[in-house]
């Protein structure tokens, strides 16, 4: 996402979390507010509740593609290091803070956990 | 003893298939209309598919016969100044949902009902002979965008033009360049769509652009530029405040455009500098330039299939910044081979 934001308490994974067993069993998928668009390789999204739109870049549309309530955060995390050339611990990071914001923002729901 | 009312003037449209039967009570609330829709005035329509829109005078906000509901919330309150990159209206209003309806309150001015749905709009408008035409036509080509969004035929705040079948976007707010930009294009011959309000429509293969003419309106500073417009004679150029107005196909020999395919879109800013210059854009920076002058979120199904003819349109097209540089005269030959370069 183009602007950072700030993680509340209101997070799926806690940003300090490397416990696989959390990992496994956290499961996200789109909220049904949501219309995305795909282009060039981002993805623009909308909030139909709010009016908002967000822009997700490369990596941020992959992460969204794949939140469909079918794959967990590991699993997630596993075809990020596949499709990019990225360390596995940075691959995380980032996923996890980015997640954590689109949960934030209503874009994301969280299932099991 | 009560008078008997005249019953109101019934005036009727068709715009691209979508017919519409307008109710005025006065002749000064079909005045403005009848001018906003003048290339779509119509003998007869199909009026078991038509959208039914109707405008009362009133003299007092307490005559208005509006009711809400416990479940009515408001959706969107502004004071009528530029916003965030919105232009402003200079008109203060807040939007209420109520169920299927949306209810525009004006204030001192009027309200608007509209039920997107059912496909009828009703405005109240308190002593409309103290109001500037132009102000009915704004109340009136409100409440029609808000029925024909639910008709799938949405408007965007652009310039559009045509030529040789293919069509070019300009989305900006007053000050950008959109209207100088226009009438540079359209003085070299580009056929004329509309200078603030094309509609759009998805046909399944790609997305149209269809013309909707109305007077195009100029500030000082643009009718500097053009030599045609210094000169052209008061019952042509009409005043107006703050902007003058004129109707294209009398100054320019060029004629309505038809419904085409838009090709290109540019968003203008103006610099202080000889020459304009032309920028690729990423399509998703292109999308995020174009959501605030098109789409606004009353009612969350429309907004979804109006978000994904957005989005289609802007894979369709090829999107450029234009650095608009003082060189006015000289965009065609800027743009023109962006065009015929999309088309091959």
């Amino acid at each position: 996402m183009s602007d950072p934001l700030q993680v509340t308490s209101r997070q799926a994974v806690s940003d300090r979390t490397t416990d696989r067993r959390i990992l496994d069993r956290v499961i996200l998928r789109h909220s049904h507010n949501v219309q995305g668009a795909g282009m060039e390789g981002e993805t623009v999204l909308l909030d139909v509740s709010t009016s908002r739109y967000y822009t997700l870049n490369r990596m941020g549309s992959v992460i969204w593609e794949y939140c469909t309530g079918q794959h967990t955060v590991s699993d997630i995390h596993g075809f990020l290091c596949d499709r990019f050339e990225v360390a596995p611990e940075q691959a995380l990071d980032d996923l996890v803070v980015l997640i954590n914001q689109l949960v934030e923002e209503g874009l994301l729901v969280v299932e099991g956990g | 003893m009560t008078p008997v009312k005249k019953p109101p003037e019934a005036y009727l449209f068709s715009v691209y298939g979508v017919p519409i039967r307008y109710l005025a009570e006065l002749p000064l609330l079909a005045t403005p209309v009848n001018e906003l829709l003048r290339h779509f005035r119509r003998d007869s329509i199909d009026e078991s598919d038509a959208l039914t829109m109707c405008f009362r005078a009133v003299q007092r906000r307490t005559d208005i016969p509006l009711t809400l509901s416990s479940s009515a919330h408001r959706v969107f309150s502004g004071t009528g100044s530029a916003v965030e990159g919105r232009r402003g209206t200079g008109l203060p209003c807040e939007v209420i949902q109520d169920g299927s309806c949306l209810i525009a309150d004006f204030h001192h001015v009027g309200v608007l009902v509209m039920d997107g749905m059912k496909g009828r709009a009703e405005g109240y408008l308190i002593q409309p002979e103290t109001l500037p035409a132009n102000l009915i036509e704004y109340v009136f080509h409100l409440a029609l965008i808000e029925l024909l969004r639910h008709r799938g035929l949405y408007t965007i705040h652009a310039s559009a033009l045509e030529k040789h079948g293919r069509g070019i976007l300009i989305p900006a707010y007053s000050g950008c360049g959109k209207t100088t930009s226009f009438i540079a294009l359209l003085r070299s011959g580009y056929r004329y769509l509309s200078d603030d309000h094309p509609l759009i429509r998805d046909v399944g293969t790609h997305v149209e652009v269809l013309p909707f003419p109305i007077k195009i309106h100029v500030t000082d500073a643009t009718i500097a530029f053009f030599p045609e417009l210094l000169h052209a004679p008061h019952h042509i150029l009409q005043s107006g405040s703050p902007k003058r107005s004129f109707h294209a196909e009398d100054l320019y020999p060029t004629s309505v455009g038809d419904c085409c395919r838009p090709t290109v879109m540019l968003f203008p800013h103006v610099i202080d500098a000889p020459h304009s210059q032309i920028e690729l854009l990423p399509k998703s920076v292109a999308l995020q330039s174009l959501l605030p002058k098109a789409l606004l979120v009353y009612d969350p199904e429309v907004a979804r299939r109006e978000f994904q003819v957005l989005a289609k349109l802007v894979q369709q097209v090829a999107s450029y910044r234009l650095s608009f540089g003082r060189n006015i005269l000289d965009l065609p030959k800027l743009i023109t081979p962006l065009l015929e370069q999309k088309a091959c």
